[in-house]
């Protein structure tokens, strides 16, 4: 039967007792024959294991490997980045179809509609339109601004508010970084009814802001506030989208 | 780069031979311990911002280990499962007593490492990982205790007795222990 001291024992041997502790043990030591063996045998497995078994280091291979994909989840990728993705879903749904069916429906789409005034105006459509026409409407899913706002600290250059406006009926929906104009945004996704509404928000200094539009049946809205420009995008009425706009600016704060 | 990846490289790389040493030792065929490191990190990176305070080795360890769960296929109900008892664990059945060392070894291995490493690895999982983090890695109990999610109480005897399985076998190899230095 081993002796009732041998967890101390141990503990002794790993450093884990304070001084009190400690000198209880190696008084407990002198006495009992049982712990001053196992507090050498401790002693002789540990130089064993550490003189002796062999400690895998991390390759040259595995690095680069570690690296390439943090940087891929980093955002190390060119401003048509999603676009490329859109491509790569074209060609490898060709076979399978749905997919493919509705992004061919798109490009017929964007061909037949007249170009828009605004350069940015077309930005906006064109990711709204991405974004709806994907699988890929949010990277984040969550009502929470908790949620969504940190999690655009990690993924884009911009962190916009991210408030639920529930109560008043623009429910948030989640977060999803894209482009706009070449750059990366923030995108803030709330539904109104069975409208989705695209909040952009992008970094950019002196840019000209087109005032608001209707496109297509799109209405759009352009602010800006802070060092943050912001575009609305849906296919509600121009009132409902407005509405959004007064809510998030004021939950902004003062501009 | 982004100044958050700067920061999670700047914490985590230093641990990437600690993270990879454990996924070697807990990975068995055909899991592979690079593809493990790879997808732990990566989840860690993502999950960056939920890490507080200035030792990120156990967190990172803790889901190194996770990954490797995953991996297997394991549930939290099977960890649960307790552990078979000293007098369950015999030796022989185990496959603890090491006669043929795996001949895939590195050639500059020595004979003793070869055999005290195939003996570690047919360690059971519990009693390995915690060989691993004490002796190889020099953690705490407490940090122990937070990479594999056990009690305190629990990783010391889980230590106590993967030290006693250990020396068990490494005995049965009729080999010379080294003499403890005192």
């Amino acid at each position: 039967m081993p002796c009732t001291e041998a967890f101390r024992t141990q503990a002794y041997f790993d450093a884990e007792l304070d001084v009190g502790a400690a000198v209880e043990v190696e008084r407990h030591l002198e006495t009992c024959a049982d712990c001053a063996s196992l507090l050498s045998e401790l002693e002789t497995t540990r130089r064993l294991i550490r003189d002796q078994a062999p400690y895998h280091r991390a390759d040259d291979v595995l690095r680069r490997r570690i690296a390439d994909s943090l940087g891929r989840e980093d955002g190390d990728r060119p401003a048509t980045g999603r676009w490329a993705s859109a491509r790569w879903r074209f060609l490898s749904g060709a076979a399978s179809g749905s997919a493919a069916t509705a992004l061919a429906a798109a490009l017929v789409l964007f061909a037949v509609l007249p170009p828009p005034s605004s350069p940015l105006v077309g930005e906006v459509m064109n990711a709204h339109l991405r974004s709806m026409m994907s699988d890929h409407l949010v990277d984040v899913v969550s009502s929470d601004r908790h949620t969504v706002k940190p999690w655009f600290a990690g993924h884009t250059d911009v962190s916009p508010p991210a408030v639920d406006f529930a109560d008043q009926g623009y429910k948030l929906v989640g977060g999803r970084a894209d482009y706009v104009d070449g750059h990366r945004a923030a995108v803030v996704v709330y539904r109104h009814g069975a409208h989705v509404i695209n909040v952009f928000a992008w970094a950019r200094d002196g840019e000209n802001l087109p005032a608001g539009a209707t496109r297509n049946g799109y209405r759009f809205a352009f602010w800006r506030r802070g060092n943050l420009n912001f575009g609305a995008v849906s296919d509600t009425g121009p009132d409902e989208l407005a509405t959004l706009v007064r809510l998030i600016q004021k939950a902004s704060g003062p501009a | 780069m982004s100044e958050r990846r700067r920061r999670f490289e700047a914490q985590a790389l230093p641990h990437l031979d600690a993270a990879y040493n454990l996924a070697r030792r807990l990975a068995r065929p055909p899991l592979d311990a690079d593809d493990i490191v790879q997808d732990a990190m990566l989840r860690a990176f993502r999950a960056f911002e939920t890490f507080r305070g200035d030792n990120m080795k156990p967190w990172l360890l803790s889901i190194v280990r996770n990954c490797h769960l995953t991996a297997v296929g394991l549930t939290r109900h099977k960890l649960e499962t307790p552990l078979p008892s000293d007098a369950e664990l015999d030796l022989a059945d185990r496959g603890l007593i090491v006669d043929d060392p795996d001949p895939e070894a590195s050639a500059a291995q020595t004979q003793q490492g070869r055999q005290l490493s195939a003996i570690i690895d047919r360690l059971p999982h519990e009693f390995r990982e915690v060989i691993v983090l004490r002796e190889m890695e020099d953690m705490s109990y407490r940090d122990i205790a937070q990479v594999t999610g056990a009690p305190i109480g629990t990783v010391m005897s889980r230590l106590a007795r993967a030290r006693a399985l250990l020396r068990q076998a490494w005995l049965a190899t009729g080999q010379e222990a080294p003499h403890a230095v005192h």
